[in-house]
């Protein structure tokens, strides 16, 4: 079938059988690469993206049921040569070590400042849930995200003191 | 030394953000193929024929490998280290355990692969498989290897590292109790949110290009080479941007099969391992079973230990001999014990085999010492970490294979343990140094064990 959906705020139009998941036209057919197939089962969170301004696992949705919708991705959080607050808080926060998981906790985490999300740990783990890092970074995300909620500015030439981190509001 | 305490970015935190990083699975080659294999449904069986006919005919599958196409099959990793290679590439004979690898296909894309593997006949006949490590040395035990159901070339000739020291049955004779404890960690799957991945792609003038997610670029370049019977300047290996490895990317586990189905078919290949295979069939942590009898004195001294190792190696020895000659190295831990009697066997069962990870063979063996020395601590009623303090390793103590240390950190380690803790201190253990032993803290049990710093 053909099909159009918007990516980043382009219209682009899909030749694929409906059942076929989205990450895979991301992927595969449009060469958008930030998701990235690490479970496709929808258990490990690196293939979510925006539809409609609602974190997705673009793994398990058919590309029939996003028809018309608009598709964010890492691709389209900031201009060209530019950062989104969230991006440079991952930067400054050491929040990515291999990168793999990075751009579906970005996804998930500008959805949950878009939706107004404080810099409450344990709602922000809350949001970020479905995400598995392996690197064990958690900690590390916590605080980017916390930091881009308040609307700290970033010095991305250094890198904040993680020996200090505190686990404001989480269970431990 | 400019960055040593500095607070530098991360240097490639810019692109892991804005999705300018690059993993083998985004390198986009137009007419790239997809790679499946065929793998053992069994976990120890005799091959009895392979038909690949019925996939070589289907109308978009451009290669399929099986040992036949191998000049190498068998090749040791680290045969360079004296291990000798006793794993096929495929399967040739026998599978060994589930998930193990038959064949592989290239073909236009997934689905296709995925039916072209279905398309590969091949006739097994099953045969008991062996899953417990402690049952591996029964006689009635089902033969799981052609070398036996335990690695036999340690040093050449000999079935387990071993290692003798001091001596073992005058420490025991002396011992006022005999703490015995058995320890098992399980096996551990590493899980990088990157499974197991490789492109290649053929260049014009016969080179290939092998895009990796290896942890070990060379040394992965060195196994396809050997495999293919190929000099080195014929493959360009691209790595050094990995999505987690954590020790499981050290196997080079699709590079060779990757390469053989781009040397066959002519063109670009693709093989990315789906998440189930990761779980069935890539490379482990490996379960341990370890057996501690110490020999202790009521006041807190351990005058010798008895341990064997029972290492589960999976299907096939792969690096196994390195981590188990790590172990034993390590069997004390953080601590001074001056007679020993440690056997480590590297012991095959047919379960997927089993790899680096983190402190490869002696996180394992920590676990165990640690435990081991809490359950002391209980059995003659001291404080632990004052136990701890008094058998800590000292300038001038030997290791197990007899090197004296330089810079022992246990002392200062368990200080600022205690301290970051609130645990107190008795006025000995608070002003105890590295410094080599004198006095109290040195009983006439060991000064035989002590070495000279400087021959280190």
């Amino acid at each position: 079938m053909s099909l159009n959906i918007t990516v980043n705020g382009a219209s682009r139009t899909v030749n694929a059988e409906p059942l076929t998941p989205l990450l895979h036209v991301l992927r595969e057919e449009l060469d958008v690469l930030s998701p990235k197939a690490g479970c496709q089962n929808g258990g490990c969170g690196t293939c979510t993206v925006l539809v409609d301004g609602e974190p997705r696992r673009s793994c398990l949705l058919p590309i029939a049921a996003v028809e018309g919708a608009e598709i964010r991705t890492v691709e389209g959080l900031a201009p060209p040569g530019q950062l989104s607050p969230l991006q440079e808080a991952w930067i400054h926060h050491y929040a990515a070590q291999c990168g793999f998981c990075t751009g579906g906790f970005l996804m998930a985490a500008t959805a949950y400042l878009e939706n107004g999300g404080s810099d409450d740990h344990t709602e922000i783990a809350k949001a970020l849930g479905g995400h598995v890092c392996r690197c064990t970074g958690y900690v590390k995300i916590l605080d980017a995200v916390s930091a881009a909620a308040r609307g700290d500015s970033f010095d991305l030439t250094t890198t904040a003191a993680g020996l200090h981190t505190t686990l404001k509001g989480v269970d431990q | 030394m400019k960055a040593v305490g500095a607070r530098l970015p991360r240097y490639d935190a810019h692109e892991h953000v804005s999705a300018g990083t690059r993993y083998v699975d985004d390198v986009r080659i137009p007419g790239t193929l997809w790679a499946k294999a065929l793998r053992s449904p069994h976990d120890h069986a005799e091959i009895v024929s392979i038909d690949t006919s019925a996939a070589e005919a289907m109308e978009g599958v451009h290669a399929v490998v099986t040992y036949k196409d191998v000049h190498k099959n068998v090749h040791g990793h680290i045969e360079g280290l004296g291990v000798p290679g006793d794993e096929p590439l495929f399967a040739e004979t026998h599978v060994r355990y589930k998930g193990q690898p038959v064949a592989a296909v290239a073909a236009d894309n997934e689905a296709l692969a995925i039916r072209a593997t279905e398309a590969i006949q091949v006739t097994y006949k099953e045969l008991p498989s062996l899953l417990d490590v402690r049952k591996a040395f029964d006689g009635d035990a089902p033969q799981v290897h052609h070398w036996g159901n335990w690695y036999p070339h340690f040093e050449g000739e000999m079935d387990r590292r071993q290692i003798r020291k001091g001596d073992i049955d005058q420490a025991f004779e002396q011992a006022d109790v005999i703490v015995q404890g058995v320890y098992r960690p399980a096996a551990i799957e590493h899980i990088p949110m990157e499974t197991q991945v490789c492109q290649v792609v053929p260049e014009a003038g016969g080179r290939f290009v092998v895009y990796s997610a290896t942890q070990a670029m060379y040394f992965s370049m060195g196994v396809v080479a050997a495999h293919l019977n190929w000099p080195l300047n014929k493959l360009k290996f691209v790595g050094g941007t990995t999505g987690g490895g954590f020790g499981g990317k050290v196997d080079s586990a699709t590079e060779t099969i990757t390469t053989l189905l781009a040397i066959k078919s002519h063109r670009p290949v693709r093989w990315r391992w789906t998440r189930m295979e990761e779980f069935l069939c890539s490379s482990t942590r490996a379960p341990w079973h370890m057996e501690i009898a110490d020999a202790v004195t009521k006041d807190g001294w351990i005058l010798g230990r008895k341990m064997l190792t029972l290492h589960d190696a999976g299907a096939f020895a792969r690096f196994s001999p390195y981590g188990v000659t790590k172990h034993a190295f390590h069997h004390t831990g953080a601590y001074t014990i001056p007679n020993l009697e440690f056997n480590g066997y590297v012991v095959y069962t047919n379960r997927v085999p089993t790899t680096a990870m983190r402190g490869f063979g002696v996180t394992s063996v920590s676990f165990a010492t640690e435990t081991h020395i809490e359950r002391i601590a209980q059995t003659i009623g001291m404080d632990p970490v004052e136990l701890r303090m008094k058998n800590a390793t000292r300038l001038g103590d030997t290791s197990p294979n007899g090197i004296p240390y330089v810079d022992p950190s246990t002392v200062p380690v368990i200080q600022a343990i205690s301290d970051a803790a609130g645990v107190e201190l008795s006025a000995h253990s608070r002003t105890m140094t590295s410094a080599m032993r004198s006095g109290e803290d040195l009983p006439e049990h060991l000064v035989a064990q002590m070495g000279n710093p400087e021959d280190h």
